[in-house]
């Protein structure tokens, strides 16, 4: 009770003390608002940054991509046979073809379903072919897809810009084509394309769709058909594709994924990271100086927070003297000045999230027309708030503890004789 | 309230001896020892540099740093811990600087609730009313509600003279508690304290310049040099 009434006494002092100098009070809470507010811009801004670059690099890289592709082949037959002393000579020696594609799709569709990180799979059929309109004859490659799925996996509905890309789901002899791919065969939608195959095979697609990534490299040479088309130009079953896709809901737990199937699949698995490590080491790059800018912005208004404490608390010497002298303890002097100190946090924190969620709206919407991009990119995470809020308020209470602790253990003799 | 008895001893210094280090070693106190009576009206004159406003200090308990012991009421404070200090200075001395020294963002009447605020023994109600019967005793309850930087040089100590009274201290301690009031103010003051003295035994010590002053007190020890040459 008389504990209570005494943190009271204390509390109307900080507050006396916090509204008779507004302005002093106001710089405060603008160290800590701009301190907070920097943070939460910088964050939202790296985040923008890094995810459109996912975005960008995700749009056609699987988080795990199975295939048959670098399957070594150490079968010796010679001296599986013969003893290792044993002389022999072969003279013009010839290795067999490998399989290079998936014979058992559906399975390892299946398997990877099953997994509870896997968020789509998708499978591909892909080849190299002679892209044929008239006397032009353009070296490319097919994608045969599965529509729904890899619309699911890389947005791609959303880069067609001229047809629709499910029509392909119904349209056997339909092609979804490039860009610049089309451009260069001299093709528009509803025009024919001949295709011929590396074995001979030759048919000719309907342009259902034009199709622009932002990647020069697939839009100069890619054309997708349905993969059911696909198998059936190359002779194969339902079974057959050249590469089965997975994307995980978490696309950092790859290796355990990949751990957990690998047995079971039977094929080589390749990660993301395996397959792009620059993306990852970029990403990295991009974290650690995100990081280092905003602890330092955290730090330069830590430090304002902390003078400015420091000089209301010289300023006030006299008079906490004056409190020592009625009776007040160091106890009190402490937790006057950090009563302030945490009021000045929370009110610097709430401005600087309003301010920090301001600034970065107003920067979302500078025009900025590079690859894709409209504007520059902002992307917010609660976890930013809240590391901003946090940090904020630990800050202003850090940097209030010093000065109040030094104003606690004033000596008020020397201060009242003067 | 204080009960009056006159036989015992409101306050007891033995052999007090304090040093100054700065700017070179130096004895203020030269082993000073009194007593003083509860509901005695003390002041303690001296000249300049003679040890009387130290002396003071280390009876108002702020100022540790000596040698000897200070009881007060009967308890011995040597020693004790500043938390334990802070609360027995809040409960059982009221203080009148020599400059007044109010809370300048505070209000009078704020100034002189807070030590009782501080001690919460009373409602704020009660706080309150005592706090304006004490400001009216100084003639000051139409100042009440100013700022305290708004008051003149001698209303501000008679402030702090309110404020040294709301908690009933039994020990009322002052440096020069009225070099800044006018001689009406000035008597005024010396005749609140005979009376707080004399009606409700609570002990004053004043130090002063003022030999009128003093000669109006009940006992006056004269100091020379950090030594008490009569009293």
């Amino acid at each position: 009770m008389a504990d209570k009434k005494k943190n009271k006494v204390n509390r109307q002092i900080a507050s006396t003390h916090l509204t008779s100098k507004k302005w002093q009070t106001v710089v405060a809470i603008l160290g800590v608002t701009f301190g907070v507010s920097m943070y939460i811009f910088m964050n939202s801004f790296m985040n923008g940054v890094n995810k459109t670059q996912d975005d960008l690099a995700f749009s056609n890289l699987a988080h795990i991509r199975i295939d048959n592709e670098n399957e070594k082949n150490d079968y010796d037959p010679v001296k599986a046979v013969f003893s290792p002393a044993t002389i022999f000579n072969i003279s013009g020696r010839k290795d067999i073809q490998t399989e290079t594609d998936i014979k058992n799709t559906n399975e390892i569709v299946d398997i990877m379903n099953r997994q509870q990180e896997v968020k789509d799979v998708t499978s591909q059929v892909n080849f190299s072919v002679f892209f044929r309109n008239g006397s032009k004859k353009i070296n490319g490659s097919i994608s045969g897809v599965d529509p729904e799925n890899e619309n699911r996996m890389f947005g791609s509905a959303d880069k067609v810009i001229a047809g629709k890309w499910i029509d392909l789901n119904y349209m056997k002899s339909g092609m979804i084509i490039g860009k610049e791919l089309a451009e260069d065969l001299g093709v528009k939608l509803n025009d024919n394309v001949n295709i011929l195959t590396p074995d001979g095979a030759s048919k000719n697609f309907n342009v259902i769709g034009i199709i622009e990534t932002s990647i020069k490299e697939i839009d100069r040479s890619r054309a997708y058909i349905n993969i059911g088309s696909a198998r059936q130009l190359l002779g194969e079953n339902f079974d057959y594709s050249t590469c089965v896709l997975v994307n995980l809901y978490n696309r950092d737990e790859t290796s355990q994924v990949v751990a957990n199937t690998e047995k079971a699949v039977g094929y080589n698995m390749e990660t993301w990271q395996d397959a792009n490590q620059q993306l990852v080491a970029a990403s990295q790059l991009r974290n650690i100086i995100a990081s280092a800018v905003s602890l330092a912005i955290l730090l330069v208004a830590g430090f304002g927070i902390y003078n400015i404490m420091n000089m209301t608390i010289n300023e006030k010497i006299r008079e906490i003297a004056i409190l020592k002298a009625m009776g007040f303890s160091g106890k009190d002097i402490l937790n006057i000045f950090l009563t302030q100190a945490t009021v000045i946090g929370l009110l610097g924190a709430v401005t600087g999230l309003l301010l920090g969620v301001g600034i970065s709206s107003a920067v979302n919407q500078v025009p900025f027309k590079v690859a894709g991009l409209t504007t520059l990119p902002i992307h917010y995470q609660w976890g930013d708030f809240a590391a901003a809020i946090i940090f904020g308020i630990i800050t202003t209470i850090l940097a209030g503890y010093f000065p109040a602790r030094k104003a606690s253990k004033i000596d008020p003799v020397v201060i009242i004789r003067g | 309230m204080t009960t009056v008895n006159k036989n015992t001893n409101a306050l007891e210094v033995k052999n007090l001896v304090k040093y100054f280090y700065d700017p070179s070693k130096f004895q203020v106190l030269k082993g000073v020892s009194f007593d003083v009576k509860k509901g005695e009206f003390l002041s303690i004159i001296g000249k300049s540099g003679s040890g009387k406003s130290t002396l003071l200090y280390v009876l108002s308990t702020m100022d540790t740093d000596y040698e000897g012991n200070l009881s007060l009421n009967g308890q011995l404070l040597t020693g004790q811990t500043q938390n334990k200090l802070s609360a027995f200075r809040n409960e059982h001395i009221g203080f009148v600087f020599q400059f007044h020294y109010l809370l300048p963002e505070f209000t009078a009447l704020e100034n002189v609730m807070l030590p009782a605020k501080k001690l919460g023994k009373m409602s704020l109600e009660e706080i309150e009313h005592k706090a304006y019967e004490s400001l009216r005793l100084l003639d000051l309850h139409e100042q009440a509600l100013k700022g305290a930087n708004k008051l003149s040089g001698g209303q501000q100590q008679r402030v702090a003279i309110a404020r040294a009274l709301i908690n009933n201290p039994s020990i009322i301690m002052g440096d020069e508690p009225t070099g800044n009031l006018d001689s009406k103010n000035s008597l005024a003051v010396q005749d609140i304290f005979r009376d707080l003295a004399h009606e409700f035994g609570q002990t004053i010590i004043c130090v002063t310049h003022d030999n009128d002053f003093a000669r109006r007190t009940d006992r006056t020890i004269e100091m020379e040099d950090g030594l008490v040459i009569s009293h």
